[in-house]
């Protein structure tokens, strides 16, 4: 009799696509097996192509269902799920498109998928509570730019050499679609989660390397002139960081604790 | 094995699906309890754990996992069962479930719920990975019946012989899918009333009841248990055979494919109570 560590390995290569092992392990009842198994094998498949589907609706309506597919099954034997949680079927589409689209006229599809696994992530992310700009407000002037702000945990900085935030914007459910021109260029994009749902916004290149400074702790005026920030852009970007609530704490050069 | 918060009344439940958060918190239907995917929740924030922060505030909870994938022989995913344990720490469900079922091999995860072989080795494996699991959680759970399209060769137990001794060999507790036996029912013979009979009456806690639909393989027909319709004729009445044999039971509609409005699964909730509720009454 078949162990059980047989019967799920040659039931597992089925699954896989290899016939002709598993088909002793199963009772006809007057079905063939492979008839039966293969119920299980296009369980599995729809199983993937739906959570990838759910993960990059955007990129699943530029393609249309018949490429997405073909995407789905090329990605799934490269990179087949690794966990129980569904969530992390889409985890390296991002990467597997730039692979395998680099030489094609999709190459804009790997920036695409950065983009919206960025939107998975900062959905399922923690909202920690944001503070106000009044909190740089109790710092001495000498201290303001050795401050150090503290990001929401949601946020990510989103760079593309394609316009994936106009085609984003224009594949949403309630958008009609409309084809982007994708020679219009790159875009440099903020991704968070707040209590209304996903926010998606558009800064300078300069404005996303000041915030990706911020996110690896860099104090303010450090941050300023590693990422080339014009000072007189600094109050806009800073506003536009308190506003959507991205600031979650400011950390002063005496302090130890956060300002909240 | 203490459990917690509200407990899961003898009365009908509904799955509760993210697309119904609104509507639930909108129309706070008259239904006894809700249930949630485990997996759906497993993340650090975001608006769905908010949402489910705020129904389980006026329902009481169970949380129902697809994704531990128990019977696998490859090692157990510790890291899956840690988050399992997060989730009853942060929503405190009354209820906590998985699937006799195995998910993984290789470490390839098929996301789907794999039928075992019906074995004293496959009993033996499968209750020591529940009781592995029961001891992680500090608490007991329930497993769940599977649909099936496939019986093995090596099969030498019958489904319900195979469960109980499950529940006895592990202490865990059994949740019945009537929809499930019905299922199997046509797609591998199983004699529906007989899997309900030879159950261990005092360890069924839950019942879960679904549609599914008819497709043709050649000339005979196999049953898809997608969860996308309302509860046919026939689940009723095993279902009626159901609360005859175990009483009144926490019963869930699931919906989970071609999903309705909320008030469609608040209906066939409402139409389980009834028939509860004759059932009790015939009893009293």
């Amino acid at each position: 009799m078949a162990s059980l560590l047989e019967v799920q390995a040659r039931f597992a290569a089925a699954l896989r696509g290899e016939r002709g092992l598993a088909e002793a392990d199963v009772t006809d009842g007057g079905i063939e097996a492979a008839a039966r198994l293969a119920i299980y094998c296009n369980n599995a498949r729809a199983m993937f192509e739906g959570a990838l589907e759910r993960t990059y609706p955007v990129l699943r309506r530029r393609v249309g269902e018949d490429y997405f597919r073909q995407l789905a099954h090329g990605y799934r034997e490269r990179f087949p799920s690794r966990s129980g949680d569904l969530h992390w079927i889409g985890e390296h589409f991002a990467r597997y498109l730039a692979q395998t689209e680099a030489e094609t006229g999709y190459a804009w599809l790997a920036e695409l998928a950065e983009l919206e696994w960025a939107c998975e992530s900062a959905f399922v992310a923690e909202r920690e509570p944001s503070v106000e700009p009044q909190a740089l407000a109790g710092l001495a002037p000498q201290d303001l730019g050795l401050a150090r702000l503290r990001l929401q945990p949601s946020l990510h900085c989103v760079a593309s050499n394609y316009p994936v935030l106009e085609v984003w914007r224009a594949n949403q459910p309630d958008a009609d679609g409309h084809a982007v021109d994708l020679a219009r260029g790159g875009q440099c994009i903020l991704v968070s989660c707040g209590t209304d749902g996903l926010e998606l916004v558009g800064v300078s290149a300069a404005a996303l390397a000041f915030t990706r400074h911020l996110q690896a702790g860099v104090p303010l005026e450090t941050a300023v002139d590693e990422s080339g920030l014009d000072l007189a852009e600094l109050p806009g970007v800073l506003g536009m960081l308190f506003s959507h609530g991205l600031v979650t704490g400011v950390t002063g050069p005496a302090m130890e604790s956060d300002s909240r | 094995m203490a459990n917690s918060s509200k407990p899961v009344p003898a009365g009908a439940g509904i799955g509760l699906r993210s697309a119904h958060h609104e509507a639930l918190v909108r129309e706070r239907p008259a239904v006894g309890w809700i249930e949630v995917h485990t997996e759906n929740y497993f993340h650090d924030g975001g608006p769905h754990l908010a949402a489910l922060e705020r129904a389980r505030e006026a329902y009481p909870l169970s949380l129902h996992g697809v994704g531990m994938g128990l019977g696998s022989v490859e090692p157990l995913d510790r890291s899956h069962v840690a988050r399992v344990a997060r989730a009853i720490a942060r929503f405190e469900p009354a209820l906590v479930s998985e699937h006799a079922c195995w998910g993984s091999h290789g470490g390839e995860h098929f996301n789907d719920l794999l039928p075992l072989p019906y074995t004293d080795e496959a009993v033996e494996h499968l209750a020591e990975r529940v009781a592995q699991v029961q001891d992680l959680l500090g608490r007991q759970i329930l497993i769940e019946n599977l649909s099936c399209y496939l019986s093995y060769s090596s099969s030498r137990l019958t489904e319900w012989e195979f469960l109980a001794a499950v529940v006895e060999r592990s202490g865990c507790g059994l949740l019945l899918d009537v929809n499930n036996a019905y299922v199997n029912s046509v797609n591998v013979g199983l004699d529906a009333r007989a899997f309900i009979d030879g159950l261990p009456a005092g360890a069924v806690q839950e019942l879960h009841l679904a549609g599914h639909t008819r497709r043709q393989v050649g000339k005979r027909t196999i049953l898809l248990d997608d969860h996308g319709s309302r509860v046919p004729e026939l689940v009723w009445r095993l279902y009626e055979h159901a609360l005859r044999r175990f009483g009144p039971v926490p019963t869930l509609i699931e919906w989970d494919t071609n999903l309705p409005e909320l008030c469609v699964l608040a209906d066939e909730a409402a139409r389980a109570q009834t028939r509860m509720e004759d059932v009790r009454g015939l009893a009293a």
